[in-house]
């Protein structure tokens, strides 16, 4: 696979049709993938192609990255789940589909966190996304690397995630408090969070604003309660559960918890997948007169 | 000749001689899946088999939010109160030889123009005890920076992992006196310490050279910065481990009516660290946030206190989502 | 309000505090009807008025239990009927999702209501007032959320 992508990696960069290319490469070790930026064709053997390529890449083509922009169209190196978060991007109007070429990666899962590596992937160091992915072969793309994935996910969603957010659901009110407080009470407001999510692509983000001060940027339980509650529901309808933000939180916050349960809520509630259909609206910027709801009096 | 040794089984003496003065004891353990200083209350809850705590022990120092003053609004008044210095005697126990030596820095920073209570009566009420390593991973660098698992800069006691117990070798007075206080729990015997790990020095780092080159500002528009570190995401989880950042931000918060005014851990990873009220940012973007964060570390620091500015500890390297490696920059800056 | 200081529970006659976010042109002439027909009602509530429902943050109701809130109402002109023609549309969308996050959360539903009522129905606000007021009064103060910052001076 590394060589077919190699090779069109630099076709792309030789005929101009793009001027970068973002992928994954090796750290010095070679222990762990990171993110390059290829704009010499010279240099496509950088690219490489494993199980340990977790990050999500499409969080270069938001408009924080000025600098990855001004370098001209981009292509980029994505699993299907990444693609997922570029249509989020294109159906928010962030860039037009024509901006940006895809190179889907046919996938058979990554690793949860790349310390997890032991040279092999095993079920259980994956994910719960891997475990129900329906876009191991990548859904919207200029061009498919690998072959094609037979996998098909099962018919209800399983794993670690989905477990807890039953479990969490099941129990009382105050024990469901007593849980967010004491993980949120370990944040330490670094907002890795935000950073790494493709989604949080606000130049300036609400915890910033101190005209009035809306979330406390102190690191205490209150003002970390503010802050997850608030990032939570910014990404209401919007989240594609990529998993980038509790992967990145150094504190291990159980963020794709509170993701997943309102990616379900947002399923029951107005029948939507988020990253599917580039020319869908997310649900949160449409309505509809018929929306169903029984708590409004 | 007998040395002094503390006997594993007898950690928990220890933890009881601390807290049963009123002190607190700090250990790594561990805590939703990651190793991490917290305060302990017994020797079952300290981590025996680690490398290095998720979070650096500077948070005792150092709390990530603090209040530093009390205030009240009236029509036409401020009143504005001090506050005690919350600085509890703590045991600082299992900590690396490379982070204790980010202390001496610490110090000169929060000594420097002003003298900041609030790090040196806490300061003064801490031990810090010290466990050489006897297992590191690729991410440890202390070799590269002129460190060890053998150094004792910083450590008020040093310990050394010897089967069943630890050796013990009080570096300070204060840590003389941490024996002291406490002889009880230590006993004498004689014991061979295991043999420390020694991480590999990074074949193509030359630190001299580090610092020479950044002495040399012209490579300040150097394409050399976006090229290694346009990843880097700003979102500063690296400052936030790291045992000799040190940056905070004051901020009020509260009602109209009244508030407190907090010391906050800050970042120069963030865009707003260096933002002017005018909407300029003098470090527009990303890879020049990092480059100040390098060069905090390898030259406005070591110059202006004499106190390292990287410990080799790692964290940052292990902390990053992209896992921009501080160590490739240095080798470039090597060159 | 004196959230930032309020750690413990007061004693003797409990008063809830409950703040209302209402939209102008239904929900606040609702309750201005009420004020001028003399309809007498439970005064723990205080409103603020706010364009259209759309206009109403998530942030304002987290920002009001912050602030020492015991308990939330938000209102505004019944479907079909904003001013705006869509704003509690929208709103309503919002809610749905902002009501399942606070309840995972572990917030206690009973102290976040949602309601419509239109600028005629007074009757229905002092109803309503009255019903919630009562609700939260036997739930007594929000100590859970109070008490949040007491629990990292524990940590220390
Ligand atoms: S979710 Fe699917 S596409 Fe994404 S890493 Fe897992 S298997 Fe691959
Ligand atoms: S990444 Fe984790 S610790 Fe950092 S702000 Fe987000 S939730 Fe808090
Ligand atoms: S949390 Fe909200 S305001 Fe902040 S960056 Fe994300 S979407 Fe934007
Ligand atoms: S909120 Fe988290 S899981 Fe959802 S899109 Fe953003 S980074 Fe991915
Ligand atoms: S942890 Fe990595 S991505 Fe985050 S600010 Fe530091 S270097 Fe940048
Ligand atoms: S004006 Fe009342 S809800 Fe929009």
């Amino acid at each position: 696979m590394e060589k077919t992508l190699r090779l069109k990696a630099k076709e792309l960069l030789e005929s101009g049709e793009v001027k970068v290319v973002i992928g994954y490469g090796w750290n010095r070790s070679k222990t762990r993938t990171t993110p390059v930026f290829i704009t010499d064709p010279a240099d496509v053997d950088t690219l490489v192609w494993n199980p340990l390529c977790v990050n999500n890449l499409s969080l270069y083509l938001t408009r924080k990255y000025k600098e990855i922009k001004a370098l001209g169209r981009p292509a980029i190196v994505a699993k299907g789940c990444d693609i997922r978060n570029i249509v989020v991007l294109i159906t928010e109007g962030q860039f037009k589909r024509e901006d940006v070429f895809i190179i889907g990666m046919t996938c058979n899962g990554t690793v949860y966190k790349q310390d997890l590596w032991k040279g092999e992937l095993t079920p259980n160091i994956m994910p719960t996304k891997c475990h129900n992915c329906d876009v191991r072969n990548p859904h919207v793309t200029d061009f498919v690397v690998g072959e094609k994935s037979t996998f098909t996910p099962p018919e209800v969603p399983t794993g670690m995630v989905y477990d807890k957010v039953k479990d969490l659901d099941s129990k009382s009110q105050s024990e469901r408090w007593a849980f967010w407080v004491k993980e949120f009470s370990r944040c330490v407001k670094c907002y890795a969070c935000r950073q790494v999510c493709p989604l949080c692509y606000c130049e300036r983000c609400i915890t910033e604003k101190n005209m009035p001060q809306w979330i406390e940027t102190s690191a205490h339980p209150r003002g970390n309660l503010s802050w997850n509650l608030t990032r939570a529901m910014h990404l209401v309808g919007r989240c594609t559960f990529c998993g980038e933000c509790e992967r990145s939180c150094p504190v291990n916050i159980p963020l794709n918890l509170i993701n997943q349960k309102m990616i379900g809520v947002v399923k029951e509630a107005f029948d939507f997948k988020s990253g599917y259909d580039e020319k869908t609206h997310p649900p949160m910027i449409v309505f509809s007169p018929d929306d169903k709801e029984n708590f409004i009096k | 000749m007998a040395d002094k040794i503390l006997k594993k089984a007898d950690l928990g003496k220890l933890i009881e001689s601390v807290t049963g003065k009123g002190g607190r004891f700090v250990a790594p353990t561990t805590d939703s899946r990651q190793i991490v200083f917290k305060k302990v209350k017994s020797a079952e809850e300290i981590a025996t088999d680690y490398i290095l705590a998720r979070n650096s022990f500077k948070e005792f120092l150092f709390p990530q939010t603090e209040v530093v003053a009390e205030f009240t609004l009236g029509k036409d008044t401020v009143d504005m109160r001090g506050v005690e210095v919350h600085a509890p005697q703590t045991v600082i126990f299992g900590a690396r030889p490379c982070e204790a030596a980010s202390l001496k820095g610490m110090h000169a920073l929060f000594t420097w123009d002003f003298i900041d209570e609030f790090y040196t009566k806490r300061e003064d009420n801490t031990v810090v005890v010290t466990v050489g390593c006897t297992k590191a991973d690729d991410a440890c660098f202390c070799t590269t920076v002129n460190l060890s698992p053998a150094s004792t800069e910083g450590a008020d006691v040093y310990l050394r992992e010897a089967g069943e117990s630890y050796t013990v070798e009080a570096i300070t007075d204060k840590g003389k006196k941490f024996v002291e206080a406490h002889a009880a729990v230590f006993g004498s015997g004689s014991v061979k310490a295991d043999p420390l790990v020694m991480p590999e020095k990074i074949a193509n780092i030359d630190l001299a050279k580090v610092s020479e080159r950044l002495k040399d500002k012209t490579h300040y528009d150097d394409k050399v910065w976006p090229k290694l570190t346009r990843k880097c995401i700003g979102c500063g989880a690296c400052t936030f481990v790291c045992p000799t950042c040190r940056c905070f931000d004051i901020v009020d918060e509260g009602t109209a009516f009244e508030g407190e005014r907090r010391k906050n851990w800050d970042s120069c990873q963030y865009d707003t660290f260096t933002l002017h009220a005018s909407g300029h940012n003098p470090r527009e973007h990303q890879h020049q946030r990092w480059r100040n964060r390098f060069m905090c570390k390898f030259n406005f620091f070591p110059e202006k206190f004499s106190g390292k500015g990287c410990v080799g500890c790692g964290r940052c390297v292990r902390v990053c989502p992209v896992r921009l490696d501080i160590t490739e920059v240095m080798e470039e800056f090597s060159k | 309000m004196s959230g930032h200081t309020e750690h413990s529970a007061p004693t003797g006659g409990y008063e809830p505090k409950i703040m209302a976010f209402v939209c102008n042109w239904c929900t606040y002439a609702g309750a201005d009807l009420a004020g001028t027909s003399r309809m007498e009602y439970r005064p723990n509530v205080r409103i603020i008025k706010l364009p259209c429902t759309g206009r109403i943050d998530p942030l304002f109701i987290i920002k009001a239990f912050e602030n020492g809130a015991d308990g939330v109402l938000v209102s505004g002109c019944h479907p079909g009927d904003c001013h705006y023609t869509t704003g509690n549309y929208h709103a309503r969308r919002r809610w749905i999702g902002f009501k399942h996050l606070m309840e995972f959360a572990g917030i206690d539903m009973r102290r976040l209501h949602f309601s419509w009522v239109s600028a005629s129905e007074a009757i229905k606000w002092v109803d309503l007032i009255n019903k919630v007021t009562d609700e939260i009064k036997a739930l007594g103060p929000f100590m859970e959320y109070k008490g949040l910052k007491a629990t990292e001076a524990e940590q220390g």
